[in-house]
């Protein structure tokens, strides 16, 4: 019955080819504008971390003092790095920063390139999941001690090491040789969530060195410096011991029982602190979030977004709205072949799905169109407005949203109507004939 | 005059047509009217002027990491080595770009004593010399620039002299000159900094932020071992010298990175590049969304037509003039609009406070609900008369006719 219904519905299609058209066009359009804001409010706001997002926290601490800045800052300071690092509740933890650093290799020819650097604790690799394609991380001792090892990724080692398993080769870092000890795979988490106030779409860094090698090798701060009150800040010594927030911090709490843990021994810290005078704020407090909250809280989809998805989700209504007055128009038209159908012993019911299922294949034509549409906006706009490929990317699940969204809407905007024509009294119809 | 009273007895007869028209206008003109609201705020932010000769003032930076390079003479004599590179106009030191998106900025205080000290808003610094006001193609409208043997080398501690933007001025000071003021880093007696000039218009590096127009130039070079740097030169000039400004400082020292080379107005499209993309995309829900509602309203005068072509003939038959048709079908949907717009009006206002309270837009403005409203009463027109030509043209004969 189904295909039968369907052949009737092209016909009555082809009958009405203007109006069809305009109703295709009515929904596609709609379709399209909605799933092209959807889908870089989708891209913008994945969760990157994907099953470890309920397990990385962002630490945060409410340290300044009480007329300074309200918020609890994203970063905290060198001297609050250190004495995290400490415990011993998480089963892994970073504290880092971004920094640039100009690379040359033991070839003369290579001209110097500035890079931009990731300042980490060996763990962050294993935190965030980085996929190592030669050797790994270094050792516990070089993040007690300092060592010269390097990470680099594969993208780097082909362009400065010319590809291959460079383990163990030296890699000139400001004129201080370090040791390749380990290579990433390509790796680009969008947002780039583990540091936020670098913008959270940029690329991710292609170097990775010791965090125990910052108070040696003095690496400057490429992110926010925020600090809440004037400090004579003139060389790095000054600025490790300052109460400037500049460091990311991460914890990897693999239960609720240990984020409890932490959550206490956080608050220990906290007194700790109080006591030796230097939090002085009456609610200095630290808080830890999930990647998940991390990402809400820091706004990293943007407020343009949202309200782009907002307002073509209205749009969606009115091209519906738009459709449900010409299939009315079009459903009454058809009334006097209706009548005669129903005199002839159609059933209500049977009338009833036949319409639907003509509004439906409308809403399939659209929805089809409509990727159609999004599809090319998609493009038009990656290339105006030189959008990153993680953004303007059609995602795979839209090919899937796109055609339920446009049949099930056509559908709601079809009941009305179908149940209109098939409620007509066929009596009337046949007396005119 | 207009027949509204048979036209309004007949919409109340057969309401679900026209209701479901209404409702389109409805949220049409609220969806439009905010639309344009957010197009027209964010083309007047980016069309605001920035006080900066954009597409013939470009930035660099030179990465020096190598020890044995001095931070504080290096620098100066790289800028020497610009200076005299051919197609350069002027070139400073800087420790910002405006318009770039990251730079520095500050709150310096001001008053007679402890007591009286009041704090001055938060303002981009530019630590530059004397050509600063040159390479920027800025507008010295009082006092004087540096001489350069005011310009100290070093860190951001020996500033002492400063020139202001207006808008800075006139909200530290008020109406009182700026000229001769002093402003302090800190506590009101540490490290003194005279303003000696004042610019009509500077843009710090931070286009959302209210404090754009908020600068100060300091007259410092910094040393340090990563610089930035200012040049201006005529537009034809800069592919040249983004070629022989690395080969000159790489000749000078090869241990450094060289690296940068955008205009100010490269600058000004990245930074912009989210408003640009917002007006784009909302510009391109308005237009479509205009087309959907006028291609749905002559959709239904088509269908009206056709259904009500035995009355029109009759009509024609009893002395209705062609004139009098196509009006029926005007009035019919002016009345149409107007409801929707008035009640649309008020979904506008609505929506527009949603998006005040939820998101920070500012307020909507009233004129914009009315001109789309406006805009859609002519849409009404075109898009009702083309097809009620056709209806004027029916033969009153048909009326003869039984079907």
């Amino acid at each position: 019955m189904f295909f039968y219904y369907l052949d009737l519905a092209w016909r009555s299609i082809k009958k009405t080819p203007f109006l069809s058209l305009l109703m295709v066009l009515a929904i596609s359009i709609g379709i399209g504008i909605t799933i092209t804001t959807l889908n870089i409010y989708k891209m913008a706001s994945i969760n990157p971390a994907g099953e470890r997002s309920s397990t990385l926290f962002a630490v945060q601490l409410l340290s300044q003092d009480v007329d300074t800045w309200q918020r609890i800052n994203e970063q905290i300071t060198y001297q609050d790095a250190t004495n995290l690092l400490k415990s011993e509740v998480p089963v892994r933890q970073t504290a880092m920063f971004r920094t640039g650093l100009a690379v040359q290799t033991e070839d003369e020819n290579f001209s110097p390139i500035l890079e931009g650097v990731r300042v980490v604790e060996g763990d962050f690799f294993s935190m965030f999941a980085v996929p190592f394609l030669h050797g790994g991380t270094w050792s516990k001792q070089v993040d007690q001690e300092g060592g010269y090892k390097v990470v680099i990724s594969e993208e780097l080692n082909n362009k400065a090491l010319g590809g291959g398993n460079n383990i163990g080769k030296t890699l000139m870092l400001n004129r201080k040789p370090y040791q390749v000890v380990g290579i990433t795979k390509t790796w680009q988490p969008s947002p780039k969530y583990y540091d936020v106030n670098n913008g959270a779409f940029n690329d991710s860094e292609q170097i990775f060195v010791p965090f125990s090698l910052a108070p040696i090798e003095e690496f400057e701060s490429w992110g926010n410096n925020n600090s809440w009150r004037h400090e004579d800040i003139r060389n790095y010594n000054d600025r490790l011991n300052s109460e400037m927030h500049w460091l990311q911090y991460w914890a990897e709490l693999s239960s609720p029982a240990m984020q409890q843990e932490y959550q206490e021994w956080l608050g220990r810290y906290i007194e700790q602190q109080k006591a030796l005078g230097r939090f002085k704020r009456p609610d200095a407090k630290g808080e830890i979030s999930d990647v998940a909250t991390w990402l809400t809280t820091n706004n990293v989809v943007p407020e343009d977004n949202k309200v782009l998805v907002g307002l073509s989700v209205l749009f969606l209504i009115v091209c519906l709205v738009n459709m449900l007055g010409l299939l009315l128009a079009k459903f009454l038209k058809r009334a006097p072949e209706v009548g005669v159908r129903r005199a002839i012993g159609a059933s209500r019911m049977q009338i009833f799905s036949q319409h639907l299922v003509e509004v439906g294949l409308i809403g399939f034509c659209g929805g089809v169109f409509g990727l159609l549409w999004a599809w090319g906006a998609l493009s038009l706009l990656a290339s105006k407005f030189d959008l990153t490929e993680s953004l303007s990317q059609l995602d795979q699940s839209m090919w899937f949203i796109a055609p339920v969204i446009a049949v099930s809407a056509a559908i709601i905007a079809g009941i009305y109507p179908a149940w209109r024509i098939c409620s007509t009294n066929p009596s009337v119809y046949l007396k005119s004939q | 005059m207009f027949q509204i009273k048979p036209i309004v007895s007949m919409l109340l007869r057969n309401k679900s047509g026209p209701l479901l028209l209404l409702i389109q206008i409805i949220l049409s003109v609220a969806i439009v009217a905010n639309a344009s609201f957010i197009i027209s705020e964010r083309i007047g932010l980016m069309s605001r002027d920035s006080g900066i000769a954009e597409s013939e003032v470009f930035d660099f930076s030179i990465y020096n990491f190598d020890d044995s390079i001095d931070p504080v003479t290096q620098p100066l004599r790289d800028l020497d080595i610009i200076r005299q590179l051919e197609g350069v106009k002027a070139a400073t030191l800087t420790s910002m770009t405006p318009l770039s998106g990251g730079g520095w900025s500050s709150n310096f205080s001001h008053g007679t004593s402890e007591e009286d000290r009041k704090d001055g808003p938060n303002a981009a610094i530019y630590y530059g010399d004397e050509q600063m006001i040159p390479t920027l193609g800025l507008n010295l409208i009082e006092g004087r620039n540096f001489y350069p043997d005011e310009v100290n080398a070093g860190g951001p501690e020996l500033a002492s002299l400063a020139i202001v933007s207006a808008q800075f001025a006139q909200d530290t000071f008020g109406d009182e000159p700026a000229i001769g003021k002093v402003m302090y880093r800190g506590n009101i007696g540490t490290q003194p900094m005279k303003i000696i000039g004042v610019v009509e218009r500077l843009q710090g590096a931070w286009v959302d932020n209210d404090n754009l127009e908020l600068s100060i130039i300091l007259n410092v070079e910094l040393a340090s071992s990563f610089n930035r740097i200012l040049v201006r030169a005529d537009e034809a000039d800069i592919v040249d010298l983004k070629e022989s400004i690395p080969a000159a400082l790489h000749k000078e020292h090869p241990n450094r990175v060289v690296r940068g080379f955008t205009t100010i107005s490269e600058h000004r499209i990245s930074v912009y590049r989210n408003h640009e993309l917002m007006a784009a995309v909302l510009s391109m829900m308005v237009v479509l969304l205009l087309l959907i509602t006028s291609l749905g309203l002559a959709g239904m005068v088509m269908f009206n037509i056709e259904r009500r072509t035995k009355q029109i003939g009759t009509r024609r038959a009893l002395g209705a003039k062609k004139r009098d048709i196509i009006s029926f079908f005007l009035v019919e949907n002016y009345l149409i609009c107007l409801i929707g717009g008035v009640l649309g009006g008020l979904v506008a206002v609505q929506l527009g406070q949603q998006l005040m309270t939820l998101y920070s837009l500012p307020k909507l403005d009233l004129i914009y609900p009315l001109v789309t409203v406006a805009g859609l009463l002519v849409l009404t027109t075109v898009a009702v008369i083309l097809p009620a030509r056709k209806a004027a043209n029916i033969s009153p004969a048909i009326a003869t006719r039984s079907v």
